[in-house]
């Protein structure tokens, strides 16, 4: 009797233990959740309606033609009312807000509180959720506190699931017997006798299997549960466990998540039909699937709002329209992280202070840079751009970013963009060929050469260290003579660049790179001259985020801030900004970059977005391996790299490769031409790139460049 | 405790201020060609950064500087090139005595600030503050 005694105290004590590790404390592996950029938005914004509209169907808002609820917006001639949902910026807690935003030519033309009509300055768009990393259960759901749960759906779910829930102690004795009649009468199990207790504990302790000690255990389970907790706390637990959809790989737990995905609809504001759907999904998930099994599923919703009916939680009024109402579901479940090479990219950023199962469960708030709109131009334009080129092999990498602040705003790192492998952005190191070269002239700049400087573009050798001869040549194969630095520079003649570089030029090159951790050998080779370091598109655009910011060096990051499930920030990246290099040799390599834009390697960019500036650099590897293009406007960089991953030849340069996508992305992303920093130490001067010589404004092919005050050309040249 | 600078009156003083200076002051050189922008970000009138700078200053009177800084990247993200932004920026820096952070935002900001007298000034009371 006594051992009988002390194994049953022994068994209970490791029930307990189990309730305690699950429920006690945090009861769910939470996924973090990514956060895109916060859209301010503010009358001038270049925003239009359809712009706005995807970035809230994104956010999961739903059209209406009523009065907009939380989470729901509508169409008004030519302005848009929306109500947003009360978000926690981090920074600040921002209640629900019904706004009305103004469009005019394609911007924001003003925005009122439709509360009081009162004209608004700024206001802050909840940001759209980019993605989440899931645990390795693969289970996503949202969380609902005591509090947050509508009575309404503790009352239906009671009705259908359990109706002497508020009266049993976890078990009850009378359903047993009714669903073991049942099962007898048919001869195999139609209904199960288990109370919503019993089903909580099994899903949320113990396995699917069907076995008698599953059934003591789950049954001794549910009376501790109920002994320990409130009837309130279990009801949330369990709406908060139920599993209720697959999409694909992810199983979709908890009411909450469950009604954004089908509905778009935070839980507190579903309509009795929604509610029923969802409610009668609970008896078999894929058995009244509304998408596999649309018709299974609207007669157990309508059997479940007869319930409804019956136990007096509708109107008959109510019931009528609930029951002729369509399911209303969503056409298709959204995807599972749809931005894969970002979502990566902020986890490699996340990882020096997180690990992954922290992130997997903790339910980390992840606020970042991400542009959804930017992102969307950059996946229509990289599909518009390889189009063109029939190459099925031809891989990809772009990213986007504000090289002014450091903010990684788009990127792919694949060619079908939502695939999430090998992401080339980061990982793939190609050789960045002329890339190279903007940095390359700031050195030769600083050591006292000008842009008019004459330069020769003649045949070099150079012995190696290693006994190696190297004779680098033109990639048109051609020899030019006589020209001026500027003129080397935006037509990309490899030889001048060469010959001035194994001076000093190799030499500043190398510190150069190693200010922004850019260096990555330890022997400095001529070869580099021409851009042989491997680098991938994310350095490469740190690189030009250094050279487009005049010298300032700002760490790119797709990371702002990161709070908790509770919304205490736990990490803020502060904006950075440090002088590395000189503002007024940077302005002169970017007006040569220019050059490249107007007459140079990618003077393409002059037919195409004629009148307006842009500057920018080609890139061509041996063998027409890689396509590089470097590129920016007044507040976007952007940097392509097209290739293959068997490192073959593409058949494409820098200009007739990667420039092209990059004008396609920017011809829909839309710009503000690039414009110079004024500089007191420049003066500007006409001359004719041929010779450097000082020139007329009026003569043929003059140009008009920056020159230190101290270096101004004196040389003549004869006007053409 | 350092006292921040009444920025908030000095603005409100700033126009008359700057018309005063400007009509003395000799212009330097400085190109006026299809190369540079028309206005300087930190001379345009804006609703949003304005308001986003006021706030960021009431949260530097009450020593609320993280907050502050929160406004001014905001502000930032706006209107990147607008010298305020990086001043007021600079100011959080100092108050909190991190002089490496203040130094290098009072660096940025004075890459914007060619024709702002007024801003010329207060980055110049602010500097040897930033050096601690």
């Amino acid at each position: 009797m006594l051992v009988l005694v002390v194994g049953l105290g022994v068994y209970l004590g490791y029930l307990n233990h189990l309730i305690n590790s699950r429920f006690v404390g945090d009861t769910w592996a939470l996924p973090s959740r990514v956060f895109a950029r916060a859209a301010e938005l503010y009358p001038g914004l270049p925003l239009s309606a359809e712009q706005l509209i995807y970035e809230l169907e994104l956010s999961s808002f739903l059209a209406v033609f009523a009065e907009p609820m939380p989470g729901q917006y509508r169409q008004l001639g030519e302005s848009l009312e929306l109500h947003t949902r009360p978000f926690d910026f981090g920074d600040q807690l921002q209640p629900a807000k019904t706004i009305q935003v103004f469009f005019e030519r394609g911007r924001i033309s003003a925005i009122t509180d439709s509360r009081n009509g009162a004209d608004l300055q700024l206001f802050r768009l909840p940001p759209v959720i980019l993605g989440s990393y899931y645990p390795d259960n693969d289970e996503d759901r949202l969380l609902l506190s005591e509090a947050e749960v509508p009575q309404s759906l503790i009352d239906a779910l009671i009705a259908v699931e359990d109706r002497g829930f508020y009266d049993h102690s976890g078990l009850s004795p009378m359903a047993i017997a009714r669903a073991m009649m049942a099962n007898i009468k048919a001869g195999k199990a139609v209904q199960g006798g288990s109370t919503l207790t019993q089903q909580l504990a099994k899903n949320l302790f113990l396995t699917p299997e069907k076995s008698l000690l599953r059934k003591f255990n789950e049954a001794f389970m549910a009376l501790i549960l109920e002994l320990r907790f409130s009837k309130r706390a279990i009801i949330t637990a369990y709406i908060n466990e139920v599993f209720l959809l697959q999409q694909k790989r992810i199983a979709i737990h908890g009411f909450a998540q469950a009604s954004r995905m089908l509905f778009k609809r935070s839980v507190d504001s579903l309509q009795p039909q929604q509610l029923a759907l969802l409610v009668g999904m609970v008896k078999g998930p894929s058995r009244y699937n509304p998408f596999a099994a649309p018709q299974r599923a609207l007669e157990r919703r309508n059997l479940v709002l007869k319930i409804m009916y019956q136990q007096g939680l509708l109107t008959e009024d109510e019931y009528a329209s609930a029951v002729e109402a369509a399911l209303g579901i969503v056409k298709r479940l959204p995807g599972v992280n749809p931005f894969p090479a970002y979502l990566d990219l902020v986890k490699r950023q996340l990882q020096s202070s997180y690990s992954s199962d922290e992130l997997a469960q903790r339910g980390l708030r992840v606020f970042t840079a991400f542009d959804p709109l930017l992102q969307r131009n950059l996946e229509l334009g990289l599909a518009r751009g390889l189009q063109g080129f029939n190459q099925p092999e031809l891989q990809a990498a772009v990213v986007i970013a504000d090289y002014l602040n450091g903010d990684i705003q788009a990127l792919v790192g694949d060619r079908i963009t939502d695939y999430p492998g090998f992401n080339r952005a980061l990982m793939a190191q190609r050789p960045i060929g002329s890339l190279i070269k903007p940095l390359l002239l700031y050195g030769l700049l600083e050591e006292n050469l000008t842009l008019a400087s004459k330069i020769k573009d003649e045949p070099i050798r150079i012995q190696q260290s290693n006994g190696n001869v190297w004779e680098p040549g033109n990639y048109d194969r051609k020899l030019h003579g006589e020209m001026s630095l500027y003129q080397a520079f935006i037509h990309s003649y490899n030889l001048p660049f060469v010959q001035l570089g194994i001076g000093k030029g190799l030499e500043s090159l190398a510190d150069n790179l190693a200010k922004i951790k850019l260096l990555k050998h330890e022997v400095v080779y001529p070869s580099m001259l021409l851009g042989t370091t491997s680098m991938s598109a994310y350095e490469v655009s740190q690189m030009y985020q250094v050279i487009a910011n005049n010298g300032y060096f700002t760490p790119l990051t797709t990371i702002r801030s990161v709070a908790d499930q509770d919304n205490h920030t736990l990490a803020r990246i502060p904006l950075e900004s440090h002088k590395l290099f000189d503002q007024a040799s940077m302005i002169q390599v970017q007006r040569a970059m220019i050059g490249v834009g107007e007459k140079g390697t990618a003077r393409y960019l002059n037919q195409r977005f004629a009148g307006r500036t842009l500057a920018a650099k080609t890139g061509t590897t041996n063998e027409l391996r890689d396509s590089w293009f470097a590129g920016f406007s007044q507040r976007l960089l952007a940097v392509v790299w097209l290739g293959r991953d068997d490192n073959s030849s593409i058949n494409l340069t820098g200009s007739s490769g990667a420039l092209r996508v990059w004008s396609e992305i920017m011809d829909l992303q839309g710009f503000e031409s690039f414009k110079l920093s004024r500089d007191d130490n420049l003066a500007w001067r006409h001359i004719n790139p041929e010779d450097g010589g000082i020139s007329r404004e009026s003569c043929t092919n003059s140009v008009l460049l920056p020159f230190p005050k101290d270096r101004i050309p004196t040389t003549r040249s004869r006007c053409q | 405790m350092p006292i921040a600078l009444p920025v908030s009156l000095l603005s409100r003083l700033g126009i008359f201020f700057v018309i005063l200076i400007c009509a003395a002051c000799s212009v330097p050189e400085a190109p006026s060609n299809r190369y540079h922008s028309d206005a300087e970000d930190s001379q345009l009138e804006s609703g949003p950064v304005k308001e986003l700078q006021n706030q960021a200053i009431a949260a530097i009177n009450q020593q609320r500087f993280q907050q502050a800084r929160d406004y001014l990247q905001r502000a930032i993200k706006i209107q990147p090139r607008n010298a305020w932004n990086w001043h007021y920026l600079a100011q959080t820096y100092w108050h909190e005595g991190q002089y490496d952070r203040c130094l290098a935002m009072l660096e940025r900001s004075r890459s914007y600030t060619s024709s702002d007298d007024l801003l010329r000034v207060a980055n110049d009371w602010l500097e040897p503050k930033c050096q601690g």
